[in-house]
């Protein structure tokens, strides 16, 4: 029972309660998994692993917890310091520990949060013991890293220099209480080897323009910072119209593609509305997804986003970086955009393209997808392909 | 029939369907598409891009949506924008 004492010790001091082991917690064998962790932290959330959160959502509910706990924790000390777990004697309104514990008979009730608003945690009913698996095992409770919550954290970085964003001060930028400073700190490092990695790609990348000036393209501003700060997770359409086009088209190729780059992945809502649909989140997708649609856009003689892929050099193997996406180049058709069939801002992939995107997948299979669908399910493609009178996948008899 | 290789067989069909969406292709350039840079029996291709559908049915949806206001859309932003140059171009010539 040492650790135990130690941690309740520990518990007494930060918090603020008591805990009377033998008056409170005669059956408790391990009190480690009764200690409430998020009290210890600080936090409002990030209780769960699996634990899908929202900042908007956090932060109002966190305010709603706060009330909720400060409630609770008069409710503790007015009965000297019984801790939650203790569903008895005297009390109208039993407080439940935030998480489960696995041994205890105590029953536990949930406390009248606001409908559980707390950070989303989610609090049993009685007793049960189904979440052995959040009790103390982790300390650092997963962080679903939101679209919105990494702008915020990027924006908050940017504000503070990277060389000087540390994760107390990104915090508190940040605003976001159910946040701990592990959390900001593990993303800022992946955010830091991102960047470096971008970095890395670009510096290639300009080496090719520079050998390739017909690529050359005008970037905008707004591209280049929108790719700093959205082309890690979903990017926001940060394209716009393209320049005037009189300029352009009366002025040599390279103008071109300004239009190519507006659309080379289609309308940029694409990136928006349907890529963050069909993320499982579990994949680093974003990060390839991304990074692509800005491949095309961003560079010019002298920009740094240029990826190697773009002037053509499509099957240079850049170490980590799915050649998913097609060379840039290959995307500019002149008789596109300009013969007025279609608009400027859809343009159809040259074949180069995609057959620089088909043969990746031929040749690196273990590539992730790029969109991550839900794969189809065999047995029904199976079916189907033998009512169509295909026997053998992948078929052995020529293409017809 | 060797399930695991018609297993990932379709996976990569899959694969490549997926980066024909981010090019934005309908289904008819894919599995054109398909078909010429790597041979894909445009029936399998077809086949499995409706799986994919069931499987998926808010994306495509999406996707359906987006392609068909693509084409207004991208007219009306070109008109649009023509329709600032020239006005800006005309003032310009006012001053």
């Amino acid at each position: 029972m040492i650790a135990s004492m130690e941690s309740q010790e520990f518990l007494g001091t930060s918090c603020g309660f008591t805990i009377n082991p033998e008056e409170d917690f005669p059956e408790f064998g391990d009190l480690l998994d009764i200690i409430d962790f998020d009290d210890l932290l600080g936090v409002a959330g990030d209780v769960l692993p699996d634990l899908e959160m929202d900042p908007e959502i956090l932060a109002r509910d966190f305010s709603d917890h706060m009330k909720a706990s400060s409630a609770i924790t008069s409710e503790k000390t007015d009965s000297q310091g019984e801790t939650k777990n203790k569903g008895i004697s005297g009390r109208g309104k039993e407080v439940v520990s935030k998480r489960d514990h696995n041994e205890t008979p105590v029953v536990e009730t949930v406390v009248n949060y606001n409908g559980d608003s707390d950070c989303k945690r989610k609090h049993s009913s009685s007793g049960s013991t189904k979440n052995k698996n959040n009790e103390g095992k982790r300390k650092v409770k997963k962080v679903d890293w939101t679209p919105e919550l990494h702008r915020r954290f990027v924006e908050a970085v940017d504000q503070l220099g990277l060389e000087k964003a540390v994760p107390s001060r990104i915090l508190e930028l940040m605003g976001v209480h159910c946040l701990t400073r592990h959390n900001v700190a593990s993303h800022l490092q992946k955010y830091r080897s991102h960047q470096k990695h971008l970095l890395a790609r670009e510096a290639e990348a300009v080496n090719w323009t520079r050998k390739r000036p017909i690529y050359g393209l005008d970037s905008t501003g707004a591209n280049i910072n929108g790719r700093n700060k959205n082309g890690w997770l979903a990017p926001t359409p940060t394209i716009g119209f393209p320049p005037p086009p009189p300029t352009a088209v009366a002025s040599p190729p390279v103008h071109h593609h300004h239009f190519r780059p507006l659309h080379v992945w289609g309308h940029p809502t694409v990136n928006q509305s349907v890529i963050p649909h069909v993320f499982p989140k579990h994949l680093p997708p974003p990060f390839w997804v991304s990074d692509t649609p800005y491949w095309p856009r961003i560079h010019n003689g002298t920009a740094p986003y240029l990826p190697t892929l773009a002037t053509g050099f499509r099957a240079l193997p850049v170490a980590g970086i799915p050649q998913a996406m097609p060379p840039h180049h290959t995307v500019y058709k002149p008789d596109h955009g300009y013969g007025g069939s279609r608009s400027l801002v859809d343009l159809h992939p040259s074949k180069e393209s995609v057959d620089a995107a088909i043969g990746d997948v031929l040749t690196r299979p273990w590539l992730p997808l790029p969109l991550g669908l839900k794969p189809p399910a065999v047995d029904g493609v199976m079916t189907e392909l033998h009512r169509h009178g295909v026997s053998e996948v992948p078929p052995t008899a020529p293409c017809a | 029939m060797a399930d695991s290789s018609s297993a990932s067989y379709i996976h990569m069909v899959h694969h490549m369907i997926e980066k024909c969406l981010i090019f934005n292709m309908s289904k008819e350039e894919c599995v054109e598409a398909l078909y010429k840079h790597a041979n894909i029996t445009p029936v399998i291709t077809s086949t499995v891009w409706k799986e994919l559908e069931k499987e998926n049915k808010e994306f495509f949806k999406a996707y359906e949506e987006r392609q068909s206001k693509q084409e207004q859309m991208s007219e009306e932003e070109t008109n649009q924008l023509i329709q600032k140059i020239i006005s800006d171009s005309s003032k310009e010539s006012d001053d």
